[in-house]
């Protein structure tokens, strides 16, 4: 059924539907809504969990690790700051391989404090060891929280589920939410066989010396690699349930012969899809969208790359010092291949709009002569800062 | 006696007469009083619990992979969210229908200091949990550093006695207080020199549904620097002399206390530890000061919490780890 | 590595048990079995910890089967005994010693009740053996040789066995119900009786030695000590011994009634007269001794050889005690006594190892008395083995009665450095040991224990408790046949086994198993055959000592290793 929702109540909605027995959270914006809507669903008696309204994200994370742990399906989201202070939990989470759902709010990182929207904050903890997929719009993102649940089930990995706060959890869109009966069809009920039980009370979170560290180390990550297959085929099962898949690890929009290839996650591929129809080029461009960005799909990235001579990546967080994150990371995986010229660009940092003109500006960048460097800030506005700090 | 190549020690072990949940083959130091705590209280929750850990001595000592000490199913998460972990276990099994009971156990240093805010959040939402805290006074696991559980003047590596200073210039936070303030249902302190009247206060909290807390003194031979055979001398005289009260409060409010019949002086307990060895310098005139400083404030405890016996009351420090011959039972 | 690495590094319950701690240790516990203080005192050999422990159990039988493993006369000693165990008792320095007499007595007193019979004794495995003298000594010797399977022949003199428990013990402290029920059952083991047998009269050492196996002598020391007060006697003096005697078999008393009596002599004798005295309507009644009186700071080498409780009912009486004091002169008026002149003095080193009397001049004061009565001690009546004991008072034997003649043992008063019954039951004792080793040509053997002290106990684990208090007669209700000292009552018996530290042997109170912070003390009834319940599992110990500090008993100790 088709209705008019805004992302957060969609989401919440989306979770209600997977039947989570524990959710804890803590308020942060742009997070806030998902958590008042699902405090609503239960208060309304629409959502039968034990909804823990805890005093951190610090606590919020570690109630949904021991909820994980005990064997229950598990919930929690968060945002920027949140995320940070999340984050020794969150390798905690993953390094116990227990299973769980998180949706991050997209959302900038202090200092300055900013509310609004950019990446930086799932991309501060990429290295922690959860799966991250990201959402282009509010449907995907219902529908990969749906999946991510069923991911995480199977993986007994941690599952990140990033969608830009407020460009899509503040904003209504018209979307399907899925039947209950569709959704217990997809998930079966949640089980965990590492739970804690005293009739079976083994130990976990050991402390482990140099003897051991490095095979665990090695499982979680071949986890993470093979963790691919599962996304697949989530993301395919899901389709044909409900006839909509999200994308995979990733997706190609566009001429196959275009030998210019413009990369994005999250919201901005939507701006990015509208753009391309308002501001046709002369030259064949695809348009790929990266959904998983943990695992990162380096041989998919590959062969959606074959025959590309510029690969454009636009994304909405710096490393400062470095540059693109995820078109260091997309550089890295190209490297074995004939590789195409790789070129970074952030845009849209802590809020700032991304509009319709940024793909215009960025193909003529590609002309530039010199070609650019590897990396800059698309739409910073140099002759507002001072000569020293440009 | 002891065991030899024919005794079939496995057999005996599995019909101990009293549920172990703590196993032999942990690494703590020799003469542990966490490790004896710990023990103690599995001892009077039974089996059927689920316990999460905050790092520290005790998580390291009992759980080297691919080793564990435990016989309880057992979850270590971080420093800073045994009481977060908790509730979380608390409110899956409370999903999941399951009637097993949550027991979060950490140091002072997980519990006074950075697992302090879990804790507080923990008890304001009322989670059928009982956060045990055992108490050695300082960050042992790191190598003996100040928390906010040192005892006024004790030396640590990061409040060294020195020309300068008598050690920690701080006192020793009134943790139990602050807790009680949650008002929940009951609070208490215990000491391992003292094992019959932990176990009963373990097995008090566990008939409770809600949070409850109980605060568990166990000296550490290195940290402290005292002999390994006298850990439960030491507690006993730290109890004995004031310094660290046995009391329950329920609901905020005192509703019983140990009394000490006979109180012994504050430096039979001092002088048997290096902690506070430079308190015993005869030459240093500070010495006198932060030994009477400390007397004082084991007075201030006996006053305040009406700590004084008399002989008619069996239940005073005299007569509360009576033993008979036979044993005590459970 | 054989088993996989798990998911997530989760490790298997009790799987610590791989790593085995044990190796840390440098010393190690082991379970001591030490002798109480009270076991070590006892001059019969009776371990009073042993039966205490039957009886914290509550089981009253018991302790008294190993009571009589030593003194088959507990009803007795119960009453008579000085007690030495008490004094040695820890518990003593606690807060009071364990009124170990007051339960000896009431575990006696439910035996004869009751009708308990002794363990079993083998029949006719060793030979025959004469025993001289049916006293204390020689009833014991009887009856530990018939529990040994020996044929025993019991000579006396007099017509009833007892000694001087019948002869010089006043009823109000022994009943002769008592001391007949107890001589009873042992007789009643088959001890082939000769009384009215007087050795060198009735019958013939050399006859004895020819027809026994073996002989036990126990005369006792009938004859009273030669006495003069700087070598002047009364014309009419008796001896304490001799009055007290008459007073008990025909309630004779000295004619005429002296006004004012000092009695000479610190011991059971001169006590027991002074009571009798006391209560006839004598006025003043003073005992003059050499030794001090019972306190708490006494030192239990220089104190009146009494029962502590009869000197307090003594000076409840009206008994004046002059302590530290002796007769230097007596004043006459012709052949009358009309004073004494006492001194100061007090026993000290000698500079030769031996302690000699040294009287303090100017300290001389006069004490007013119509009648003077020695009660000094006694010595052995000679008659029937002269050829024995020589020219000496006593016999010299050694701890085990042997006198140096093949086939004679000596015990009791006889040996003249005894002087308690509970001394003579303990010769007896010996004696039996002896003869059985010398049957089997073995030297008599009796390993001793350490005796445990004072401060290797933890007396956290005890909560001061008062003694109990038997019911004792008050002074105006007391007479001359009924007995002064009551029994506990029964409720006081449990609570007061209880008060004892079991001092060097387990009592299985899980001290060590509770506290062990390795869980590397289990606990078994089954295969711990040390008299614990409990075996150390080196595997695991660590060493450090916790055990050994919080065992209240002090039975388990820490031996280094490396």
């Amino acid at each position: 059924m088709l209705e008019a929702l805004e992302g957060s109540q969609a989401v919440a909605r989306a979770v209600a539907l997977c039947r989570p027995q524990v959710v804890a959270a803590y308020p942060i914006t742009p997070q806030t809504h998902i958590v008042e809507n699902i405090s609503k669903l239960v208060a309304e008696g629409r959502l039968d969990c034990e909804l823990v309204s805890v005093e951190s994200e610090f606590s919020a994370a570690s109630v949904a690790l021991g909820a994980a742990a005990t064997g229950a399906r598990a919930y929690t989201a968060s945002s920027s700051q949140g995320i940070l202070l999340m984050t020794e939990v969150l390798y905690n989470i993953a390094g116990l391989r227990l299973p769980m759902v998180l949706t991050c709010a997209n959302r900038a990182v202090g200092a300055p404090i900013n509310i609004w929207n950019d990446q930086s904050d799932s991309m501060s903890v990429r290295d922690a060891g959860w799966i991250q997929l990201h959402c282009a719009d509010n449907q995907e993102a219902v529908d990969a929280t749906i999946q991510a649940f069923r991911i995480t089930q199977n993986t007994e990995l941690p599952v990140m589920v990033c969608m830009d706060g407020f460009v899509l959890t503040h904003t209504l869109e018209t979307l399907e939410m899925p039947e209950q009966a569709l959704v217990d069809r997809y998930l079966p009920p949640f089980s965990f066989p590492r739970a804690l039980d005293p009739h079976r009370p083994i130990s976990m979170g050991t402390l482990v010396g140099p003897d051991h560290f490095t095979e665990v180390r090695h499982s979680h990550h071949q986890a993470l690699l093979r963790a691919k297959e599962e996304i697949v085929a989530a993301d395919r099962d899901w389709a044909a349930l409900s006839g909509r898949a999200g994308g995979g690890l990733l997706t190609v929009e566009g001429p196959e012969d275009a030998r210019t290839a413009v990369l994005a996650m999250g919201s901005v591929v939507g701006t990015l899809r509208d753009a391309m129809e308002v501001f046709p080029q002369r030259r064949k461009v695809k348009l790929i969208k990266l959904r998983s960005f943990r695992p990162f799909p380096a041989e998919e990235l590959r062969a959606a790359c074959a025959g590309v001579k510029d690969l454009v990546v636009l994304e909405r967080a710096v490393s400062p010092g470095l540059g693109g994150i995820v078109a260091t990371e997309a550089r890295a995986a190209l490297a074995p291949t004939k590789r195409p010229r790789v070129l970074g660009f952030a845009v849209g940092l802590g809020g700032r709009d991304v509009p319709l003109e940024t793909y215009p500006r960025l193909m003529e960048a590609l002309g530039e002569e010199p070609p650019p460097e590897g990396f800059r800030i698309l739409d910073v506005a140099l002759e507002r800062l001072s000569a020293e700090d440009r | 006696m002891m065991t030899d190549d024919t005794t079939d020690t496995a057999a005996l072990r599995a019909r101990q007469p009293r549920f172990h949940g703590l196993e032999s083959g942990h690494r703590a130091c020799q003469g542990c009083g966490e490790a004896l705590a710990a023990r103690l209280v599995t001892e009077a929750t039974g089996p059927d619990i689920v316990v999460a850990n905050a790092t520290g001595c005790l998580e390291v000592f009992s759980t080297p992979y691919p080793e564990s000490a435990w016989r309880v199913p057992w979850v270590h998460s971080l420093f800073e969210n045994a009481a977060a972990v908790a509730s979380g276990v608390e409110a899956a099994l409370k999903a999941q229908g399951r009637r097993s009971k949550v027991v979060a156990m950490g140091g002072d240093g997980g519990t006074f200091d950075i697992g302090f805010q879990a804790l507080s959040g923990m008890l304001e939402r009322m989670h059928d949990v009982l956060y045990v805290c055992y108490d050695n006074e300082a960050y042992m696991n790191t190598g003996v550093q100040r928390s906010s559980s040192t005892p006024h003047a004790a030396s640590t590596t990061t409040s060294p006695a020195g020309k300068a200073r008598m050690g920690k210039r701080h006192l020793k936070k009134d943790l139990l207080s602050i807790i009680a303030a949650h008002h929940i249902p009951y609070a208490a302190s215990a000491s391992v020199a003292f094992p019959a009247d932990l176990k009963r206060k373990v097995r008090r909290a566990m008939q409770i549904e809600g949070p409850t807390f109980l605060l568990v003194h166990s000296p550490c031979p290195l940290g402290w620097g005292h002999d390994s055979a006298l850990t439960v001398e030491i507690a006993r005289r730290g109890v004995d002399c004031g310094l660290f009260p046995l009391v329950e409060l329920e609901r905020g409010k005192v509703t019983g206390v140990m009394p000490i019949r006979t109180p012994r002086p504050v430096a039979d307990y001092l002088k048997l530890q290096k902690r506070f060895g430079h308190l015993f310098d005869d030459d240093d005139h500070r010495a006198r000061e932060e030994r009477e400083h400390l007397q004082a404030l084991a007075e201030h405890n006996i006053d305040t919490y009406g700590l004084r016996g008399t002989d008619s009351d069996p239940f005073d420090t005299a007569g509360a780890d009576t033993v008979r011959r036979g044993g005590l039972g459970q | 590595m054989s088993t996989p690495i798990t998911r997530g590094a989760y490790a298997e319950p009790g799987s610590s048990l791989a790593f085995k701690t044990g190796t840390w240790r440098s010393a190690r516990p082991v379970h001591k079995h030490w002798a109480a203080p009270c076991h070590a005192a006892c001059p019969a050999g009776e371990d009073a910890q042993a039966w205490l422990a039957h009886l914290q159990e509550g089981h009253a039988r018991a302790a008294w089967e190993a009571l009589v493993q030593a003194n088959p006369m507990p009803a007795v000693t119960g009453r008579v005994c000085p007690h030495p165990c008490e004094t040695a008792c820890n518990r003593g320095r606690y807060d009071e010693a364990v009124a170990i007499h007051a339960l000896e007595r009431r575990l006696g007193d439910e035996a004869i009740r009751h009708g308990w019979d002794y363990p079993a004794a083998p029949r006719g495995a060793g030979g025959g053996v004469a025993v001289v003298g049916a006293g204390p000594a020689g009833l014991s010797a009887a009856y530990h040789l018939r529990r040994r399977g020996y044929a025993v022949t019991l000579f006396d003199a007099l017509p009833e066995a007892g000694g001087l428990l019948r002869s010089a013990i006043p009823m109000t402290r022994l009943p002769r119900a008592v001391l007949d029920a107890e001589v009873e059952r042992i007789l009643a083991l088959g001890v082939d009786t000769r009384f009215r047998h007087a050795l060198g009269r009735d019958v013939d050492l050399a006859e004895l030695r020819a027809g026994f196996d073996a002989v036990f002598l126990a005369p006792g020391a009938g004859r009273s000590r030669a006495w003069d007060v700087d070598g002047a006697v009364p014309a009419d003096h008796h001896s304490g011994l001799a009055l007290l005697r008459e007073w008990i078999d025909h309630g004779a008393l000295p004619q005429p009634m002296p006004r004012s009596v000092a009695i000479h002599g610190g011991g059971n004798t001169a006590v027991d007269l002074a009571r009798v005295l006391k209560r006839a309507g004598v006025p003043e009644v003073h005992v003059v001794t050499a030794s001090g009186l019972p306190g708490p700071d006494a030192d239990p080498g220089d104190v009146l050889n009494v029962v502590p409780r009869e000197f307090d009912e003594a000076v409840e009486e009206g008994i004046v005690f002059h302590d530290h004091r002796t007769l230097q002169r007596l004043l006459m008026r012709g052949s009358k006594v009309v004073g004494v002149e006492m001194v100061r003095l007090r026993k000290l080193p000698d500079g030769r190892g031996r302690k000699a009397r040294i009287a303090f001049e100017g300290t001389e004061t006069v004490l007013e008395v119509d009648m003077v009565v020695p009660a000094i001690g006694e010595v052995v009546d000679p008659t029937g083995f002269e050829r024995l004991i020589g020219q000496g008072s006593y016999f010299k034997a050694d701890p085990w009665g042997a006198i140096g003649h093949d086939g004679v043992w000596v015990g009791g008063d006889a040996r003249g450095d005894r002087g308690t019954v509970s001394a003579a039951i303990g010769d007896g004792r010996r004696a039996a040991i002896a003869i059985d080793a010398a049957r089997e040509g073995r030297e008599p053997d009796e390993a001793p224990r350490d005796v445990i002290g004072f401060q290797s106990l933890n007396l956290a684990y005890f909560e001061p408790a008062p003694r109990a208090r038997p019911p004792v007669l008050p002074p105006e209700r007391r007479d001359d046949v009924t007995e002064i000292e009551g029994s506990l009552e029964h409720a006081a018996i449990g609570r007061e086994a209880l008060r004892c530290f079991s001092c060097g042997n387990c009592m299985a109170c899980d001290n060590c198993w509770t506290l062990c912070p390795d869980s590397a003390v289990i606990k078994t009834v089954e295969t711990a055959s040390d008299g614990s319940h409990y075996l150390f599992d080196l595997d695991y110990c660590k060493g450090c000592g916790l055990c050994a500090h919080e065992c209240p008993c002090g039975f388990i100790r820490m031996v280094p290793e490396y």
